[in-house]
């Protein structure tokens, strides 16, 4: 593969890090002298979020338009039937996220570029490409081909990739300025809502710092919520710390609480009691931080910390707030 | 309103210990539990929702064999008025691009005001056919719904994006959502209830019926094919984290970053 | 569907109820929750639309202890009237997520907590168990329960009374992977359709295997099995029944003295529905060193645990203090070191409590047949709680 387009994701004036992610993935399978070029469709006014991006792409085109000011999918795509003719490139790479499963699957069938979704890696063979993407709850890797076409599309599971040290190139600016013209009044942007402070609902939350009985206090939840903060996610806890009222009832996970499927579960002094584990043991990713090395929860846990959480949650809170800047 | 919802019977294999059979492209599926996939079950019970509150009919549509006849019954015991099953060796093979053709074809020649699909299926997880099948039949959608509110035509729907943000868009009818889970409560099927529907036909149509070729489905049809499957290599237990506490925390930094554990 | 075309109470027979509140006045939840279980009786009785009832969540206070039913002077089982309101809600899908997760497991694996088939016997890989679809007709048949069966916990309990079996010369099997939940939990939490289809998957292997009797862990299974289940031929016996008669007949005896202070704690289902009172406790005073004494409110008075009737799954109104907490504070201040009992949901109610009451240094919950298994010199090992 010569020629790569990763399209940039931004929200909210900010350019998201799945785009590094596919720019970091895209540097290395064109190699040297191959060329990565970055789609950036935006409003004029977010020309300055090409700073971020131009040292990291050969080529970037950018599709200025005050109609592209939000990700719209009926936008995107009438700015795409412009702009496809002058991107010469073997693969596009599009995030496998709110913004790309909107997107993706609708281009692919658009344009019948042939596509597979939520890659977790890319093994350029033999000049094609094969896609490794997950199947049944992460349980089995499929290794997927595409159909011969001269351009495919595949998006990328966020994380799935590093965001860091990406090669640093000379990128050149390709403005394209016409009006995307179309009638795209079948949807409409309204707005952005930040889900309400509050009524947390733990079973909707990607992320979960969980604490048990270890946290000792009531007055010691706040370490918990920091490092939540940090990262994104939200409380939740075992029974015992919901009776003691530490908690409100909502946030116990567990037979008698809810059952989760976040991303990730980190349990803080937890045992790891069948009752609790039963809500909770489908999570992605369960990180365990107990000072027993017999609890029960490290049978289930993938991760785990021996030690004491009073050390171990302000340490990590520091780390996450460190790379968030 | 005449809804249609799309439905798929997936295996449970979060308890299992899956197994690779011997073609090396599927998993061993005899000892496996089939229910309905998780998200079609929040989309059944959003087009009931609506339903209840605005009139008019509910369809459901699963493609796959004889057995999907359970999630069917199933949506009609929940509240679903029509079933119609997809079935054909045809279609054996299709990706989420064919099986968006196979329900494009079915669905074209339906009164629909509304479709509703899941945002994804447990097994193989694309996330891509309700999309594809938006844009195959020329209709707006909007995928990873959270909220539907209905006036006259047109529909305000809330998007869950990543981060705790939501995006909330009009669209207008005819159109398209992808569910996401936690859109609402789905309501308890009970075992009566589906002895209640045992009898209820449902309708089979094969690739014939639905006017598509041999070309249009399956391997044939599809943009992508499965070469191999494998395990992902896993250890027993939790891997215990060493080192002095700053190397932990380091460690553990970059494994939320790798699991998406930081927003 | 017939049980659907009477009205609830012409079912019940509610009509008949004089409101002396004898039911009420023995509800063990009474005293914490807003049941009030006469009340329910009378309204269930005289209310054109039961419907009022689908947004109380006092419903699911019910333990189906059933003191109410034993009380009723005229004889009518006003906790059957909790049972078929619950049964509306299910029929109307209108039911608490972890209720739904509970039925739902059953109907997919066989148990309510939805865990894997095939790793039901897990617990007795290394026993070398008979399958009992494989012996002879007319012997012993173990029914083992999805609590036993899955929780480490309680597996420490199925794994004991196998011990003691094997000391008293017992040849006996179970279903392996082939059990399913008895379904007594199942019923009580609302879905009759479900109850009836795992009673028919059950006894589809009951008939094959022929057994003589069938003993089992849980008390709720025997109750189930014994009283529910139609077309039975076999006998069903507690553990504690069958454990006692084994003593009695002189097959087995404990020598291993186990110098402890304890006092029993009768589970709803084995005492006050089926009387099993004295079987336990003689097997437990047949074990040397063991000091017993009771609990003041014990037999048919006996506070429940609140572990049955679906609280498993869900906590209602969860309101005051927990009455397995009651229990642990009682029995501390008769100085015992250890609650034994001989039921899986009553060993997991009480020992959360001791946990949330902050005194594990200095009370343990053991079940009967842990305690007898030390009785034989083997000490049970409690995976829970590595
Ligand atoms: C009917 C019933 C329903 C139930 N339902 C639920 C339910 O829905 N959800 C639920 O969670 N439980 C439920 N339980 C309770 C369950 O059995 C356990 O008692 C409970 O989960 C234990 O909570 P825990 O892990 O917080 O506490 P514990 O088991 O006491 O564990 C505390 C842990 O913290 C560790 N620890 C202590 N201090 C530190 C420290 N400084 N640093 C690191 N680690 C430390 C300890 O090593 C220990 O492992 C139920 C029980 C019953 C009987
Ligand atoms: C090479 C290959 C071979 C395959 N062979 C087979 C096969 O032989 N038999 C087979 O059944 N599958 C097979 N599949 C999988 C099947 O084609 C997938 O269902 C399809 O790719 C759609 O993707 P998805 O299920 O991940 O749906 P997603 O894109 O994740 O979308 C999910 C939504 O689409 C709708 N949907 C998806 N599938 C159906 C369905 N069957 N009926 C109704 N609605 C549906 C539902 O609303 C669902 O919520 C194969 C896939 C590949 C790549
Ligand atoms: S004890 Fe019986 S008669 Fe008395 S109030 Fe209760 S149900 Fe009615
Ligand atoms: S069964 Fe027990 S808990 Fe339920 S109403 Fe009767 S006495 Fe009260």
């Amino acid at each position: 593969m010569e020629k790569i387009a990763v399209l940039v994701e931004h929200r909210q004036d900010e350019v998201r890090d799945i785009t590094f992610e596919m720019l970091g993935k895209a540097h290395q399978l064109v190699g040297e002298g191959g060329e990565v070029i970055a789609l950036f469709l935006g409003d004029p006014s977010q020309k300055g979020l090409l700073d971020a991006i131009t040292p990291h792409a050969h080529r970037v085109i950018a599709y200025l338009d005050t109609n592209l000011k939000n990700f719209e999918p009926l936008r995107y795509q009438a700015a795409f039937s412009q702009i496809f003719e002058n991107v010469d490139c073997q693969l596009i790479l599009m995030g496998q996220t709110a913004f790309g499963m909107d997107l993706a699957p609708a281009v692919a069938a658009k344009w019948e570029i042939p596509f597979t979704s939520d890659v977790v890696d890319i093994e350029a063979s033999d000049g094609d490409l094969m896609a490794i993407r997950q199947m049944y709850s992460g349980k089995v890797n499929a290794k997927v081909s595409l159909k011969a076409g001269d351009k495919r599309l595949l998006t990328v599971r966020a994380g799935a990739f590093p965001a860091e040290d990406i090669p640093t190139v000379s990128g050149e600016v390709q403005e394209i300025t016409g009006a995307v013209e179309g009638d795209f009044s079948a949807r409409t942007f309204v707005e952005y809502l930040e889900a309400a402070v509050g009524d947390v609902d733990i079973t909707q939350a990607d992320i979960i710092v969980s604490v048990g009985r270890g946290i000792k206090d009531a007055d010691n939840i706040p370490i918990a919520e920091e490092l939540a903060n940090a990262l994104g996610g939200v409380v939740a806890c075992s029974r015992p710390v919901a009776d003691k009222k530490w908690l409100p009832k909502e946030r116990q996970v567990g037979t008698s609480g809810k059952t989760v499927k976040p991303k990730v579960y980190i349990a803080l002094g937890i045992s790891g009691a069948f009752q609790h584990q039963a809500g909770m043991k489908n999570a992605g990713t369960i990180i365990a931080v107990n000072k027993d090395p017999k609890a029960p929860i490290f049978g289930i846990a993938h991760y785990g910390i021996v030690d004491d959480l009073f050390k171990v949650v302000p340490a990590l809170t520091e780390k996450v707030k460190g790379i968030k800047g | 309103m005449d809804i249609i919802v799309c439905i798929k019977r997936v295996p449970e294999t979060a308890e299992a210990d899956l197994v690779i059979d011997g073609t090396k492209k599927a998993i061993e599926t005899d000892d496996l539990v089939y229910s309905i996939n998780e998200w079609d079950n929040y989309a059944v019970e959003a087009a009931i929702q609506l339903k209840e509150a605005e009139g008019g009919t509910i369809t459901v549509i699963s493609v796959g064999p004889e057995e999907n006849n359970e999630v069917l019954r199933r949506a009609l015991a929940m509240g679903a008025d029509e079933a119609i099953r997809l079935t054909d060796p045809a279609f054996e093979g299709s990706d989420a691009y064919a099986m968006a053709k196979v329900l494009a074809a079915a669905i074209k020649d339906m009164p629909h005001d509304l479709i509703l699909t899941g945002v994804q299926a447990d097994d193989d997880g694309f996330g891509a056919t309700g999309v594809a099948l938006a844009q195959m039949l020329g209709l707006p959608y909007a995928a990873l719904v959270t909220d539907i509110k209905k006036e006259g035509d047109t529909l305000t729907v809330h998007r869950e994006l990543e981060g705790g943000l939501e995006e909330v868009d009009t669209l207008k009818l005819p159109a398209l959502l992808t569910i996401q889970t936690g859109i609402n409560e789905p309501r308890y099927v009970s075992i009566m209830g589906i002895r209640r529907v045992a009898k209820k036909e449902i309708a089979a149509k094969g690739a014939a019926d639905l006017g598509l070729s041999e070309n249009d489905v399956g391997l044939n049809g599809s943009m992508s094919q499965i070469e191999e499957l494998f395990f992902p290599p896993v250890g027993e237990g939790a891997e215990i984290i060493e080192g002095t506490m700053d190397e932990k925390a380091e460690t553990l930094v970059k494994i939320l970053k790798e699991r998406g554990g930081i927003a | 569907m017939e049980t659907m075309e009477q009205s609830l109470p012409e079912r019940l027979d509610l009509y008949t109820c004089i409101q002396c509140g004898k039911c009420t006045g023995g509800c063990p939840v009474s005293i914490k929750s807003p049941l009030n279980i006469r009340r329910v009786v009378r309204e269930s009785a005289v209310r054109e639309d039961l419907h009022v009832f689908f947004s109380r969540l006092e419903i699911w206070d019910c333990t189906t202890c059933s003191t109410c039913a034993i009380r009723c002077p005229r004889g009518l089982r006003p906790v059957d009237a909790i049972i078929g309101l619950r049964e509306m809600m299910v029929e109307e899908g209108r039911i608490e997520k972890t209720i739904i997760d509970a039925l739902d497991g059953a109907y997919k694996y066989g148990n309510p907590w939805g865990r894997a088939k095939n790793k039901r016997a897990e617990w007795a890989q290394d026993l070398e168990i008979a399958n009992a679809l494989e012996m002879d007709p007319g012997q012993i048949l173990y029914f083992v329960c999805c609590a036993a069966s899955y929780d480490p916990r309680v597996q420490s309990v199925a794994k004991s009374l196998a011990t003691v079996l094997r000391a008293g010369g017992v040849n006996f099997g179970i279903l392996g992977n082939k059990e399913v939940c008895c379904g007594s939990e199942i019923r009580r939490m609302g879905e009759v359709g479900l109850f009836e289809m795992l009673m028919e998957e059950n006894m589809k292997n009951f008939t094959k295997v022929n057994p003589q009797t069938i003993v089992t862990t849980s008390p709720h299974c025997m109750n189930a099995l014994k009283n529910e289940y139609e077309g039975l031929g076999a006998e069903v016996l507690h553990y504690s029944q069958f454990v006692w008669r084994l003593i009695e007949e002189e097959k087995l005896s404990f020598s291993t003295e186990v110098p402890m202070k304890v006092t029993y704690h009768d589970p709803c289902y084995l005492g006050k529905q089926n009387g099993v009172f004295d079987e336990p406790r003689n097997v437990l005073k047949s074990i040397p060193g063991i000091e017993f004494t009771e609990f003041g409110r014990c037999r048919e008075n006996s506070l429940c645990c609140e572990g049955g009737g679906g609280r498993m799954w869900m906590e209602g109104t969860n309101v005051g203090k927990r009455l397995s907490e009651i229990r642990v504070e009682d029995a501390l201040e008769m100085g015992v070191e250890a609650i034994v009992t001989a039921c899986p949901f009553c060993l997991l109610t009480l020992e959360d409590a001791v946990k949330t009451t902050g005194n594990e240094e200095k009370i343990k919950v053991i079940d009967l047949m842990e305690l007898a298994s030390m009785g034989l010199g083997v000490r049970p090992e409690v995976e829970g709680r590595r």
